[in-house]
């Protein structure tokens, strides 16, 4: 730092060959302040135009009827009347909630069982880990055209078994039926979702020092004791992280729904992000009203963002 | 009267077994049921003759794929974004990395959390003014708009993940670097990133099948096969009229195996980027 404020004639420099233009280029560029803000640049223009002003617009755009390519009109809080006003939205909320719920937990339930088994010592036990996260390395497209297929009216790998262990005698829809469809889509987000429970879990788990089951064992807790005072108080944090991430994903994920079901029949499997998708950009290209789903679910969502965010920067120590 | 530690931890294995072996059932049927169609004939796919496991295995799916669909073009495609947004992200990530790792400059702490703020923020709140973005700087239907569009993920991201590897490089290494006449970039390069080598690689990966794998982004702005990725290209084969469950498990079979391979080969790196936070859960 110090030679940075000291003024010095080229000739007494350490480095010769540098103008004096050189010489000021490189003052400026000591000084951590202007180097920072130079190298940061790029990402903050990233930032700004890829996330800070899409989304700025968007909240503009609420109270907008615009229609792609034209410039929108704005009318006030009337794509806000409509959505509360309209049945499809409710059932979107409350599709929403379901979906999100009950896969998150099932994921978190599955996800922490398979760590659990995991930890466990076991013959080719590394081979089994590996096979078991794969779900999660396939790109989610390609699981849901695989799921569609295997959920296939007529000749799906369910419904195929199914006839041929004479179970049932006429095969199931179990994506255009109205009370299968919500629980056909969760199936597969649990399928897809519980290897990033296991493999968060899993690495709690071998953080824990092997010395406090030791401890535990002498003073004679049992197996589940041991589980419920050491293993359980130990992963919480991971729990609520790996909570928190998924329920962001897992809601505002839109991959499945659409491929698998397109949010019917008759909405039973409608979440927003798909009624957004369907407003905007199905047929009637209504951005205003796609984008008015979109930011009312925008609230909950900066809740856990929020809080996630103020976590990872604690455990970074920033 | 608690059991004995012995008979405990017998019948919690025994209970683990059991566990893993559903689980692993539960997880291998559905890539079996994939495979096993990609290598059917449509006899075998459909109807009364319809087979669980086939009995004279093809690999004309395969070759259907490759002779009447534009996949060589999705797959090319889906590269070429990736590659590029992959490299764009990783030069401006190390960069913005550094400069919060190491530099001391007010506003840093904000920066920091921005960052982690941005990539938390799920694209399907952000697609529809994407969308009406793209349109009006013409990037629709163009690889070049995929690359840009995909940098507002990936460059939070790799940054984000970067910083805590960076942080872990002892600075003293830099000083000693610097004395002997390195400035910042060059101590950068020489120092901090073959030291931060495992961190590059996770970003790498991440960078790199999220390009692959991202659907919505791709799914909107483009409508032209010409600038279609894989995922996007093989959901628009299924909403077309024909469905042909062959050839379609036969090009997803391909279009899932490059990016579990990387899984598998980087797995270790992977679940430690993975626990510092996900992208797909």
């Amino acid at each position: 730092m110090g030679t940075s404020t000291t003024v010095s004639l080229p000739v007494s420099s350490s480095r010769p060959g540098l103008g004096w233009r050189g010489h000021r280029v490189q003052r400026f560029l000591l000084q951590d302040r202007n180097l920072g803000y130079l190298f940061l640049f790029p990402a903050m223009l990233v930032i700004l135009g890829l996330v800070a002003y899409p989304f700025a617009s968007a909240i503009v755009m609420t109270f907008q009827a615009k229609t792609a390519g034209a410039p929108g009109r704005f009318i006030g809080l009337e794509n806000y009347r409509e959505l509360l006003q309209s049945e499809q939205f409710l059932r979107t909320v409350f599709n929403t909630v379901v979906y999100t719920a009950v896969g998150v937990g099932v994921k978190f339930l599955l996800g922490l069982s398979m760590a659990l088994v995991l930890n466990q010592e076991r013959f080719c036990n590394n081979l089994f880990r590996s096979f078991l996260l794969i779900p999660w390395a396939i790109p989610t497209v390609m699981s849901a055209l695989n799921w569609r297929w295997i959920f296939d009216d007529a000749s799906g790998l369910i419904n195929n078994v199914l006839v041929r262990l004479n179970l049932i005698d006429e095969t199931i829809s179990w994506l255009s039926n109205p009370h299968l469809a919500m629980f056909s889509v969760i199936l597969v987000v649990v399928w897809q979702g519980t290897p990033f429970f296991t493999m968060s879990f899993l690495a709690g788990l071998q953080a824990i020092p092997k010395e406090l089951y030791e401890a535990a064992e002498i003073d004679g807790a049992s197996v589940l004791q041991q589980f419920s005072y050491i293993t359980l108080p130990r992963l919480r944090p991971i729990f609520i992280t790996a909570l928190m991430l998924s329920a962001i994903l897992t809601s505002a994920g839109i991959q499945f729904v659409l491929i698998l079901t397109n949010g019917g029949p008759s909405d039973r499997t409608m979440i927003f992000p798909v009624l957004a998708y369907n407003l905007a950009l199905g047929g009637a290209q209504r951005l205003g009203m796609g984008a008015t789903v979109s930011l009312f679910f925008f609230p909950v969502l900066v809740v856990f963002i929020v809080f996630l965010t103020r976590r990872m920067l604690r455990e970074k120590g920033e | 009267m608690a059991l004995n530690m012995t008979t405990q931890r017998r019948a919690f294995r025994g209970l683990g077994n059991g566990v893993l072996l559903v689980m692993l059932l539960w997880t291998a049927i559905p890539f079996y049921w994939m495979i096993a169609t990609s290598l059917k004939h449509d006899k075998e796919i459909y109807g009364y003759e319809a087979t669980l496991i086939p009995q004279r295995p093809t690999l004309d799916n395969y070759a259907t794929v490759f002779r009447e669909t534009p996949y060589l073009l999705f797959l090319r495609n889906s590269m070429a974004v990736a590659v590029g947004s992959t490299i764009v992200s990783l030069v401006i990530a190390c960069l913005g990395a550094y400069a919060i790792a190491r530099l001391n400059f007010p506003g840093r702490a904000l920066l920091a959390r921005g960052l982690v703020f941005t990539y938390l923020v799920p694209t399907s709140l952000l697609f529809i003014p994407m969308f009406a973005m793209m349109s009006a700087f013409r990037l629709t239907d163009s690889l070049h708009g995929l690359i840009i569009a995909y940098l507002g993920f990936d460059v939070p991201f790799c940054t984000w993940l970067l910083m805590g590897y960076f942080k872990s490089v002892p600075v003293e290494l830099e000083e000693a670097a610097r004395v002997d006449g390195c400035n910042r970039i060059s101590a950068l390069v020489r120092i901090v990133l073959p030291m931060s080598l495992p961190a590059i690689v996770v970003v790498t990966f991440f960078s790199f099948t999220h390009a692959w794998n991202e659907f919505l982004y791709a799914h909107v702005f483009t409508s032209t096969t010409s600038a279609r990725t894989v995922t996007t290209g093989l959901a628009n084969f299924m909403s077309q009229d024909v469905f042909f469950w062959g050839p379609l498990m036969a090009s997803t079979v391909m279009s899932a195996l490059p990016p579990v391979l990387m899984f598998l080969v980087f797995q270790r790196w992977v679940v430690k980027g993975l626990t510092l936070g996900g992208v797909k859960g």
